[in-house]
C-alpha cells in the first residue's frame, strides 16, 4: 500500500504538461443542471464530474479539440472547445448506458472505464412497483441474475444467485451492502412459518441504483464474501436547489395467479367408490385378506363391499352434518384458502438543499395483503440522507432509515394449518356446522386449517434501523481519507397465538409464544482515496483500506399454554409457562483491501485489486485468506482506425480474473462441540459437532471476457460476456456412517463449476414524439457439481416425497428417482422403467419396465435450477402517455409436485384429488398413463418419480404499467410541477405447460433451515403458494 | 491543520485496525469435547445426555415401539396417518430411504456414541459413583444394540447358527472420521453376544435405586427380554423372576392406572421422563387424538384385535370410539411417561418360561396368569396353556411394542409374510449405504 503510493508520488513528479482550465455548467433540456455528469478531454484520460450546481472545471492539455460530456440516462456529446474557457452544455436523454456513473466497491466510476462487470438497475425502473422487497423489483432486469420468490406469500424468502450457485452447503445469496454497509440480509426463519426476508425492511422507492458485481474484478475487493457476486444498493439523496416535493398515492387488489381443478363433491363421491373397486381388484389379485374374512367369504365381491363399506363409512364421517349421497355440500376448498387481498401504498419525499448541505427524507407506507387467508404484510420507513460540505477539503454526510415492518404470517407449506393445505379437504364436507362453528376433525379429513385463521395470529414485526455515518477529508490535490462508521439493527418481535380449538393449542386450551430477536450489525472502516491523472493521459485511481465488522444475534423466547379464555392471548394470562429460552451467537471480520486502475487516455485499461480477510467463523488453522484480482480492458473505438467509424460508437474488450471466497458459513463450524440438552428436568450433554479446524471459506476463481458496444451513435448497445467460475474447498456437510454417532462432518472438499454467456442489448429503436426504447438480456449458466468428498458421487438426503440431490456431473439440485412409464395396460399398474446400468454406467435395457418400484432405479430426470434466462422491457412513450411492457421468462428447469403423492394418487387416501385423476385406469379404461385408483394401495404413489415432475418453463409478463403524465402547461397552472396518473399490473399472464399452481417457486418447507435446503430444494411445489396477479392505480404528484 | 486532521483519521484507522484479537470468538451455548468430559461431573452430565438420545420420539419417545406393532399388527390395527414412512412400515412397502428407518438407525449410534464416550472417561469419575456411571452408560447400550439387531437384522433363531448380519458394533467414541469409522455388519449372533454383555454386567454394577435412571432390575427386566426373544428360557424366567422378586415394583390397581402417568407408576421398571418441558411422547401421537395432543388417531384399532379380549376385560374397555373408529386409549396424555418395560412383561414372561420348561419359579403360570386377570376385571384361571400365555400377551402388552418380535420368536405369520421374511427386516438406510462402503444392504432392498 505505502509501496504503491510512493510510486505514485513519483509518477506525479515527473509528469509535467501545459493545461488550461475550462469550466462550464452542465443542465438538462429543462434548464435543470446535472449533478455528476462526467466531464471527458477527449483523448486523453483526464476528467471529472460535475458538482452539485452542476458546474465543472477542468484541466485540459493543450492540443484537446474537445470535450465529452456524459450523464445517466443522456446522450453523450462531443462539444469543440475552441478558445473557449467556459463550456456550457445540454445533454438531451438517451437510453445508452455507456456514459453513465455507476457505483463500485468502495467507490464509483464511469461506465466506460470499466474493466468488469457490473449490472445497474436504475431505481427509477423499480419504483412503485406492487412488490413486497427490492429483489423482486430486481427479477429479470439484468442479465445473469436469478431472482426467485419461493412463493407467493409477501415478505418471505426471496433466492437471488448471480451467475449461477457456487456452493452447496454454505450460503448463495449475494452479499448485500446498502450505502456501504454490509448489512444483515438473507432471511430469518421462524419454525412453522418460513423465512423472513430481511430486505423487505428497505423501501423501493427510496433506492437511487443498484449495482450487481458479478465478475471477480468487480467483486473481488469484498473478498471472503463476494463469490455470490456483490449487490450495491444506493440510496436517493438531494441535490442543491429548489426543495423537490414527490408524493405517490395508489391502490389496488390481488388475487391468485393461477388456480388447480380438483374434484367437486359429485366427482368425489363417485370417485372413491371407483378407488375402493380398484383395492379390492387389487387384494383379490394377490390374494390378500387384510379385511380378515374366512376362507369361504373370501371372494373379489365381499373384499370390494369392505372397502365400499370402509369408504362409505368414512363418507359419512367427512359429510358430517350434511348427506354426501344427494349432493347437499360441495365446498370449494380452494376457494376458502385464496382471498383478494387489498393493496395501499403512499410515499412522499422531500429533497433539496443549499451547497452547503443537500438533504433527502422520506416518508413510505406500504400495505398489502397476500392472495392468502389470513396473509398481511405493511411496512412503514422514514429515511434522512445528509450530505453536507463543511470546507473545501471536508466533506461528511448520514444514511439512516428506520422501518417498521408487520408481516401476519401463515404456517409454512408443509402444516395441515397452512390455507393451501385445505384443498385437500373433501368437496362433500362443509366448512362450518349449522350453529356457524367451524368443523374440525374427526368432520374434516384433516385439521381445518380456517379454525387456524379465525382462532390463531402469527405476527412477526422487524424493527429496522440503518445507518451510516461517513466524513471524507482532501489532504492533498486527488489524495482523500475516507472514514466510515455504519449500523444495521434488526429487531424482531414475533407473537404466536394459537386458541384452543387450533390444531397447536387444542390439549393445552391455548397456546401463545413471544419471541424476540436482536441481531446488531455494525461496521467501521477507514480508506484512502487517490485519483489522479498524472500527466499526458496517464490516469490513476487508488482505493485502500480496512474494515471491521461485528455481527451478533440475540433471541430471547418463551412459551405458555393453558389460558381462560382465546381473547386473552399474552403469556402474562398463561397458567402454565412450558419453554423458555435465551441464546446468542456472534462473527467478526476484520479486513484490509485495496485496489488501483489505471487508464492511458480511457483506451487502455487496468485494474487490480486485492484483500486480505480474516474471520472468527473460519478454523485456526486457516484464520486469513487472501482474495487477489487483475483485469484489462481495450477500448477499441478509441483506436484511430475506428474513431471516425459511423456504424460502431463504441467498442470496448474487456477481461479478468480473480478470487473471491464465501464465508456464509455457520459461525462456530470449526469447534468440536458438545451442546446441552435436558432430560426428565436434569441438565445433560451431549455431541452435537465433530471438529474441523482446517475449515475455512470456499474459494471461486472466476474468469470473465466481454465485449461492450454501441452501434449508430449508440442507438443500439450492450454488452456481451463469457466466464467461468471454478468453486473450490466447498464446503460440504460429508455424510459420515451414522455408526459413528454423528450424520456429517463439515469439510472443504467439494468443487463446482458455472459456465455461462449473458448477452445485453439497449436500443431506442423509435425516437422522435413517439418513442420505443427497448433492452432485452438473456443468460445461460450451465452448473455442474465436478467433484465431492473422496469416493462420493452422490448427496441425497431425501425421504420418498422429494428428490433433489447433488451428483458429480450434474448441476446442483437435480431430480434423481425413478422414471415412471406409465400404466400396465393389462391389470392398472404403475410402471417404472428399470434403468439398469452396467459397470460404465450405461443403460442396459431402456425399454425394461417393471410394476414394482423397488425392482427400478433411481436416474437423473432433469434440473430443478433454470439455466436460461431472459428479461424483456419495453418503454413505449408519446407524449404524456407512456406505457412500459416488462417479460421475464426462466427455461430449463423441471419442477415436482411433492404432495403428487396425495392430491394426484388414484384417491389412495381421502385427500381430494387433481381432476386428472378421473382417467385413472379402469378395465374399461385402458388407455391412459393414470395408473389404476386404489384406495389405501400405492400403486404409483411414490414421490420420487417422474410421475410428479413437469416442465417448469415459462415466460411472464410480469409488470405492465400504463401511465398518463400531464403537461406542465396545466399542472402549473394548479401550483404542481408534475402530475401522473398510473395503472400497473403484476403477473399479468404466464405463459407455461406447468401442471400446478404456479412455476416461480421453491415451497418454504423444502427450502428452508439448513443452507443446502435452500441451496437444492429449487422447483418444488408443496402446497406452495402462487404469485399474486396484482393491479393497482396510483398518481405522482410533484409540488 | 491539514495534517493534524490527517492524524486524526490515521488514528481512527489506527482504532479500527486494533480489533484482531475479536477473530476469536467463543459459542454460547456449547462447550468443547474436551471440557465435558474433563471432570466427573461434567461426565455425568454427559450420562443424563445419553438418556437424553434414547428419549427420541424415533426411539423410545415411542416409534421403537409404534413400528414394532405396525409391523406385527396385520388384521388387528390400520394405519390412517398421513406420512408415508409408518404407511410403507404397516404396509411392508419399506423403501431403502425410508425416513423413520433413518432415523432411528442414526438416533440410536447417536445415543450409542454417548454411551461410548461416557466409558472412555469413567477414570475421570468419582470412584464412588463409578460403577454405577459405568452400569447405565453399559445398559443404555444394550438396550440400544438389542432394537438396533431385531429391526435391522433376520431374526435370531433359538435353533442356533445365527451368521445372518446384524448391525455394525461400536464399542468405542469417535473422536474423528476415518476408515475406520466404516464399521461392518457384524453377525446376529455376535449383536446378540454384545447386548448379554453389555445388560449381565450392567445388572452387576448397578445399584437397585437410581431415581428414574436405569437400575440393576431394569437391567435384568430388559435382559430378561432378551434371553426370551433368544429362547433361553430358564434364563428369562430367573432374570424376570428377579424383577418380580425383588419387590420394587407392584402391578397398578387398575390396567388404566398403569399408563398415562406423568411419573413412573408403580409398575414402570424403566420409563422416558417426558413432561411439557421435555421429552416427547410418540404413542400420543399417533394413537391419540387432538384433544390429549395427538395427531389424529393414526392408528386405528380393528375388530380382530377387539375380539381378543373377553366382556368385562378392563383392558378392551379402555379403548374408546370416534367417528366410528376405534383407538387405543392407554395414550390420552401428551406429557406422560413412555413405558419401556413395566412389571406386567415380568409376570408374562416368568409365566410363559415356567410353562415351557414346566417349572414354577416364583408362581405357577396359571397363578401369575390370574392375577393379570383380575387386576383388569376378570375371572382368575385354575389352569393355563402355552397359547393362553401368549394371547395374555397380545391382551396385556398391546402396542407397546411387540407384536413383531414375538411373531418372529414364536416363528408366525404376519399377514401373507413368514416370520423370517425379508419385508419385515427394515432396510440399512441408503444414506447409510453411501456413507460407510463397507455395509451391505438387507434382501429385498
Amino acid at each position: 500500500m505505502r509501496l504503491s503510493l510512493l510510486l505514485l508520488l513519483f509518477v506525479c513528479a515527473v509528469s509535467l504538461a501545459a493545461q488550461k482550465t475550462v469550466t462550464g455548467t452542465v443542465t438538462d433540456a429543462s434548464g435543470e443542471t446535472l449533478i455528476g455528469a462526467s466531464v471527458l478531454a477527449k483523448g486523453t484520460g483526464s476528467g471529472t464530474v460535475t458538482d452539485l450546481d452542476g458546474k465543472y472545471s477542468l484541466s485540459v492539455p493543450d492540443g484537446v479539440k474537445f470535450l465529452v460530456f456524459t450523464y445517466t440516462g443522456f446522450a453523450s456529446q462531443d462539444v469543440p472547445i475552441g478558445n473557449r474557457s467556459v463550456v456550457d452544455v445540454t445533454l438531451l436523454e438517451s437510453a445508452s448506458q455507456l456514459s453513465e456513473v455507476v457505483v463500485v466497491g468502495y467507490g464509483s466510476q464511469i461506465r466506460s472505464t470499466l474493466t468488469g462487470n457490473i449490472a445497474q438497475i436504475d431505481g427509477e425502473a423499480i419504483e412503485n412497483l406492487p412488490v413486497a422487497s427490492v429483489e423482486q423489483a430486481m427479477q429479470g432486469r439484468s442479465a445473469g441474475v436469478f431472482v426467485q420468490s419461493v412463493s407467493g406469500k409477501p415478505g418471505g424468502r426471496v433466492n437471488i444467485r448471480v451467475r449461477g450457485s457456487s456452493s452447496i452447503s454454505a450460503g448463495n445469496d449475494p452479499l448485500y451492502v446498502v450505502d456501504g454497509v454490509p448489512i444483515t440480509s438473507g432471511t430469518f426463519s421462524s419454525p412453522g412459518s418460513g423465512s423472513l426476508n430481511f430486505m423487505a425492511d428497505i423501501n423501493p422507492n427510496d433506492v437511487a441504483s443498484i449495482e450487481i458485481l458479478k465478475d471477480a474484478s468487480a467483486a473481488a475487493i469484498y473478498g471472503s464474501r463476494a463469490a455470490n457476486g456483490v449487490i450495491l444498493i444506493t440510496t436517493k439523496k438531494g441535490k442543491s436547489g429548489k426543495a423537490k416535493v414527490n408524493v405517490n398515492l395508489s391502490a389496488g387488489s390481488s388475487v391468485a395467479s393461477n388456480r388447480r381443478e380438483f374434484l367437486n363433491a359429485e366427482e368425489f363421491v363417485s370417485f372413491f367408490r371407483q378407488t375402493a373397486e380398484g383395492a379390492g381388484r387389487y387384494d383379490w389379485a394377490n390374494q390378500i385378506n387384510d379385511w380378515g374374512l374366512s376362507d369361504d367369504e373370501y371372494t373379489l365381491e365381499n373384499i370390494t363391499a369392505e372397502y365400499v363399506g370402509f369408504v362409505e363409512g368414512r363418507l359419512d364421517r367427512y359429510s358430517g352434518p350434511s348427506e354426501w349421497r344427494n349432493g347437499e355440500t360441495d365446498t370449494d376448498w380452494q376457494d376458502l384458502a385464496f382471498q383478494t387481498g387489498e393493496s395501499r401504498n403512499a410515499d412522499m419525499s422531500l429533497a433539496g438543499g443549499s451547497d452547503a448541505i443537500q438533504y433527502y427524507t422520506s416518508f413510505g407506507y406500504s400495505g398489502q395483503e397476500g392472495i392468502l387467508a389470513g396473509n398481511a404484510f405493511e411496512r412503514m420507513t422514514a429515511r434522512l440522507n445528509l450530505d453536507a460540505k463543511t470546507t473545501e477539503r471536508l466533506n461528511f454526510g448520514m444514511r439512516m432509515s428506520f422501518g417498521r415492518t408487520t408481516n401476519d404470517r401463515v404456517t409454512d407449506d408443509n402444516q395441515f394449518s397452512t390455507p393451501l393445505q385445505l384443498i385437500a379437504l373433501a368437496p362433500i364436507t362443509p366448512p362450518r356446522d349449522e350453529d356457524g362453528v367451524l368443523l374440525d376433525r374427526p368432520t374434516t379429513t384433516y385439521y381445518n386449517g380456517l379454525i387456524d385463521v379465525e382462532e390463531a395470529a402469527r405476527q412477526t414485526v422487524s424493527y429496522r434501523t440503518l445507518t451510516n455515518v461517513f466524513g471524507q477529508y482532501e489532504i492533498a490535490g486527488g489524495l482523500a481519507l475516507r472514514a466510515e462508521a455504519g449500523v444495521d439493527v434488526a429487531n424482531l418481535k414475533q407473537n404466536r397465538f394459537q386458541g384452543r380449538r387450533t390444531i397447536t393449542g387444542a390439549s393445552t386450551n391455548g397456546f401463545s409464544e413471544s419471541r424476540w430477536s436482536n441481531i446488531l450489525n455494525y461496521t467501521t472502516k477507514a480508506l484512502l482515496l487517490y485519483d489522479k491523472e498524472v500527466g499526458a493521459g496517464h490516469n490513476f485511481n487508488f482505493v485502500g483500506g480496512l474494515e471491521y465488522q461485528r455481527s451478533s444475534s440475540e433471541n430471547v423466547e418463551v412459551e405458555g399454554t393453558e389460558f381462560p379464555i382465546d381473547a386473552l392471548q399474552r403469556i402474562a394470562s398463561a397458567a402454565e409457562i412450558t419453554f423458555g429460552t435465551s441464546d446468542f451467537t456472534e462473527f467478526t471480520f476484520l479486513s484490509y483491501f485495496g485496489r488501483v486502475n489505471y487508464n492511458f487516455q480511457s483506451k487502455y485499461l487496468f485494474s487490480a485489486s486485492a484483500r486480505l480477510d480474516g474471520s472468527s467463523r473460519f478454523g485456526a488453522n486457516n484464520r486469513y485468506g487472501f482474495f487477489p484480482s487483475v483485469a484489462a480492458g481495450w477500448v477499441i473505438s478509441q483506436e484511430d482506425f475506428l474513431a471516425d467509424n459511423s456504424t460502431v460508437s463504441y467498442l470496448k474488450a474487456r477481461a479478468s480474473y480473480g478470487l473471491t471466497g464465501n464465508a456464509s458459513i455457520a459461525n462456530f463450524g470449526s469447534l468440536g462441540l458438545y451442546s446441552a440438552p435436558a432430560y426428565g428436568g436434569v441438565s445433560a450433554l451431549s455431541p452435537s459437532q465433530i471438529p474441523n479446524p482446517d475449515l475455512t471459506w470456499e474459494q471461486t476463481a472466476q474468469f470473465d471476457v466481454g465485449l461492450d458496444f454501441g452501434f449508430l451513435n449508440n442507438r443500439f448497445s450492450g454488452e456481451l460476456d463469457f466466464y467461468v467460475k471454478n468453486t473450490t474447498d466447498l464446503l460440504l456437510d460429508v455424510p459420515v456412517p451414522g455408526s459413528s454417532g454423528f450424520r456429517t462432518q463439515l469439510q472443504n472438499i467439494g468443487e463446482m463449476r458455472n459456465t455461462g454467456i449473458e448477452f445485453l442489448l439497449n436500443a431506442n429503436v423509435l425516437t422522435g414524439a413517439f418513442k420505443w426504447e427497448t433492452s432485452f438480456n438473456f443468460a445461460l449458466n450451465k452448473n455442474e457439481v465436478t467433484k465431492l468428498a473422496e469416493g462420493q458421487q452422490l448427496i441425497d438426503n431425501n425421504g420418498s416425497r422429494s428428490m433433489n440431490v447433488v451428483q458429480v456431473g450434474q448441476p446442483l439440485g437435480a431430480f434423481l428417482g425413478y422414471e415412471f412409464a406409465g400404466v400396465d395396460r393389462e391389470n392398472g399398474d404403475a410402471l417404472f422403467f428399470v434403468n439398469e446400468t452396467n459397470e460404465a454406467g450405461s443403460i442396459i435395457n431402456p425399454d425394461a419396465t417393471t410394476n414394482n418400484v423397488s425392482e427400478a432405479n433411481f436416474i437423473i430426470l432433469g434440473q430443478s435450477i433454470p439455466d436460461k434466462l431472459i428479461g424483456f422491457t419495453n418503454d413505449f412513450s408519446y407524449r404524456g402517455l407512456s406505457l412500459n411492457v416488462f417479460f421475464q421468462g426462466s427455461f430449463g428447469n423441471k419442477i415436482a409436485n411433492a404432495a403428487g403423492g396425495f392430491m394426484s394418487c388414484g384417491a389412495c387416501w381421502f385427500d381430494n384429488q387433481t381432476r386428472d385423476q378421473l382417467d385413472a385406469w379402469t378395465p374399461d379404461n385402458r388407455d391412459t398413463d393414470i395408473p389404476e385408483a386404489r384406495f389405501y394401495w400405492e400403486n404409483g404413489t411414490n414421490g420420487r418419480s417422474s410421475r410428479y415432475l413437469s416442465d417448469g418453463n415459462f415466460v411472464r409478463l410480469k409488470t405492465a404499467t400504463l401511465a398518463y403524465e400531464l403537461p406542465s402547461s396545466l399542472t402549473s397552472k394548479a401550483g404542481l410541477s408534475r402530475l401522473r396518473v398510473y395503472v400497473t399490473g403484476q403477473n399479468l399472464l404466464t405463459f407455461t405447460n406447468y401442471e400446478g399452481w404456479d412455476p416461480e417457486l421453491a415451497s418454504d418447507s423444502y427450502s428452508d433451515g439448513a443452507a443446502i435446503n435452500t441451496n437444492i430444494y429449487s422447483s418444488v411445489d408443496f402446497y406452495t403458494a402462487p404469485q399474486a396477479r396484482t393491479i393497482i392505480v396510483g398518481v405522482n404528484v410533484g409540488l | 491543520m491539514t495534517s493534524f486532521k490527517s492524524i486524526l483519521f490515521l488514528l481512527l484507522a489506527v482504532v479500527l485496525a486494533g480489533c484482531a484479537k475479536n477473530l476469536e470468538l467463543q459459542p454460547a451455548q456449547s462447550i468443547s469435547e474436551g471440557l465435558a468430559l474433563s471432570s466427573d461431573g461434567n461426565v455425568k452430565t454427559v450420562l443424563v445426555g445419553a438418556y437424553d438420545g434414547i428419549s427420541n420420539g424415533d426411539l423410545y419417545g415411542g416409534n421403537t415401539m409404534r413400528d414394532a406393532d405396525l409391523l406385527g399388527g396385520n388384521g388387528e390395527v390400520r394405519w390412517v396417518g398421513t406420512f408415508n414412512g409408518p404407511r410403507q412400515i404397516f404396509n411392508k412397502q419399506i423403501e431403502a430411504g425410508n425416513g423413520d428407518a433413518q432415523e432411528r438407525w442414526l438416533e440410536s449410534y447417536e445415543a450409542i456414541n454417548i454411551a461410548n464416550n461416557v466409558l472412555s472417561a469413567l477414570d475421570v469419575v468419582d470412584a464412588d459413583d463409578r460403577d454405577r456411571v459405568e452400569g447405565e452408560a453399559l445398559f443404555l447400550r444394550g438396550l440400544l444394540y438389542f432394537d438396533l439387531v431385531r429391526f435391522y437384522g433376520l431374526p435370531y433363531e433359538a435353533s442356533g447358527g445365527n451368521s445372518q448380519p446384524g448391525v455394525p458394533l461400536v464399542l468405542e467414541p469417535t473422536r474423528s472420521i476415518s476408515a475406520e469409522t466404516n464399521v461392518s455388519r457384524s453377525s446376529v449372533e455376535d449383536g446378540y453376544a454384545q447386548v448379554l454383555s453389555d445388560l449381565e454386567r450392567a445388572a452387576i454394577l448397578l445399584p437397585s435405586d437410581n431415581g428414574f435412571f436405569a437400575t440393576s432390575l431394569s437391567a435384568k427386566a430388559i435382559l430378561a427380554r432378551v434371553y426370551l426373544q433368544m429362547g433361553r428360557y430358564a434364563d428369562a424366567r430367573d432374570n424376570a423372576n428377579d424383577v418380580i422378586a425383588s419387590g420394587e415394583f407392584s402391578l397398578a390397581d387398575t390396567y388404566a392406572e398403569a399408563f398415562m402417568n406423568e411419573a413412573n407408576s408403580s409398575e414402570d421398571i424403566f420409563a422416558i421422563q417426558v413432561s411439557n418441558q421435555d421429552g416427547i411422547n410418540n404413542l400420543n401421537l399417533f394413537y391419540s387424538i387432538p384433544e390429549f395432543g395427538g395427531r389424529d388417531g393414526d392408528i386405528e384399532i380393528l375388530d380382530a384385535h377387539l375380539d381378543r379380549y373377553e366382556e368385562g376385560d378392563a383392558r378392551k374397555e379402555l379403548f374408546f370410539e370416534r367417528a366410528g373408529s376405534t383407538l387405543s386409549g392407554k395414550f390420552n396424555n401428551q406429557f406422560a411417561n413412555v413405558t419401556v418395560v413395566r412389571l406386567a412383561e415380568m409376570h408374562l414372561i416368568r409365566a410363559e418360561a415356567n410353562e415351557r420348561l414346566g417349572t414354577e419359579v416364583g408362581l405357577a403360570p396359571a397363578a401369575e396368569i390370574s392375577a393379570l386377570r383380575m387386576r383388569s376385571g376378570l375371572d382368575a384361571v385354575d389352569d393355563v396353556s402355552l397359547e393362553d400365555i401368549i394371547e395374555e400377551r397380545y391382551r396385556e402388552l398391546a402396542f407397546e411394542g411387540f407384536f413383531i418380535h414375538d411373531i418372529k420368536r414364536l416363528q408366525r405369520d404376519a399377514g401373507n409374510f413368514a416370520y423370517n421374511a425379508p419385508e419385515l427386516v427394515f432396510p440399512i438406510p441408503s444414506r447409510e449405504i453411501v456413507a460407510n462402503p463397507n455395509l451391505d444392504q438387507n434382501p429385498g432392498y
